[in-house]
């Protein structure tokens, strides 16, 4: 069974933030809340790099452990979803997440956080396939359509992968392969310190 | 009950005695008996285990699959 992975080139990614922007269109996510974003380390200095964020779907999450009402729950595909109408904004799982995936609308009265909104993996939520009220509530449900998330589908300089883990693995290795130690040479200075030149 | 209250009425009234005999159910009696219903009664939804939610077979399953569209996406980042 195929699991669904992101993987970001970080090498390709020039923080153009087209992911972010075509999410955000995509899903209707509302104000204030970034299902994916660009975290760029060393901003500005030489050797900077820049890689998109979202939610990993990790396969054992612990978003899902800390849940009170357990409303996460995985599909076959590995994506992890959530279900909103069980959902009491507590904000347990965005401080489990490591990468600080779930977000909340704040719309709320008495700083109140409102229903955990995070990516989907464009693929819907508990609702029917691709009707009204999934969209309303989860966005986009592509991978229903045969295709796969907008941000990887549309990254200008393919930075962004996605689909089966597998076969994205294969492709960076390609890439990796191709570009000798340019991004293979990752950490090998913290391995062999000064003695090595990349 | 009438007969209890009557009863009290007509030894008020008359200024005998307050009258020694007991009430049937008495005021004690009647929330103790009430008491343990209600607890009774309780029992059962404490005792009911917490149920996770199933989202059910239908919303987990597979939807990936790979159609010409994702061949075209996955041979695009090839090079």
């Amino acid at each position: 069974m195929a699991r669904m992975k992101f993987l970001c080139d970080a090498d390709r990614c020039i923080e153009c933030n087209a992911c972010v922007t075509a999410c955000k269109n995509e899903n209707e996510v509302p104000w204030g809340i970034n299902r994916r974003r660009v975290v760029t380390i060393n901003d500005g200095k030489p050797g900077e790099r820049s890689v998109s964020m979202a939610c990993m779907h990790c396969t054992d999450a612990p978003c899902m452990a800390v849940c009170p009402v357990d409303c996460f729950y995985n599909t076959a595909d590995g994506v992890v979803l959530h279900n909103k109408d069980l959902c009491i904004g507590c904000g347990y799982c965005f401080y489990a997440c490591p990468f600080g995936a779930p977000q909340y609308p704040k719309v709320g009265n008495f700083g109140t956080r409102g229903k955990m909104d995070k990516c989907t993996y464009c693929s819907g939520g508990p609702e029917v396939d691709l009707s009204p009220a999934e969209f309303q509530k989860y966005g986009s449900n592509r991978l229903a359509e045969g295709k796969l998330p907008l941000c990887a589908e549309m990254c200008s300089t393919k930075s962004l992968l996605a689909g089966d883990g597998e076969i994205i693995a294969q492709i960076y290795k390609e890439r990796v392969v191709k570009r000798g130690y340019g991004s293979g040479a990752w950490g090998w200075q913290t391995a062999y310190k000064e003695t090595i030149a990349i | 009950m009438t007969t209890h209250v009557s009863s009290a009425m007509e030894t008020t009234m008359s200024n005998k005695p307050e009258s020694t005999e007991k009430p049937a159910v008495d005021r004690r009696s009647f929330f103790k008996a009430l008491g343990a219903g209600a607890a009774v009664a309780a029992t059962p939804a404490m005792v009911t285990p917490a149920e996770a939610v199933d989202p059910g077979k239908d919303e987990t399953r597979a939807r990936y699959r790979e159609t010409d569209h994702i061949k075209a996406y996955y041979r695009v980042n090839r090079y």
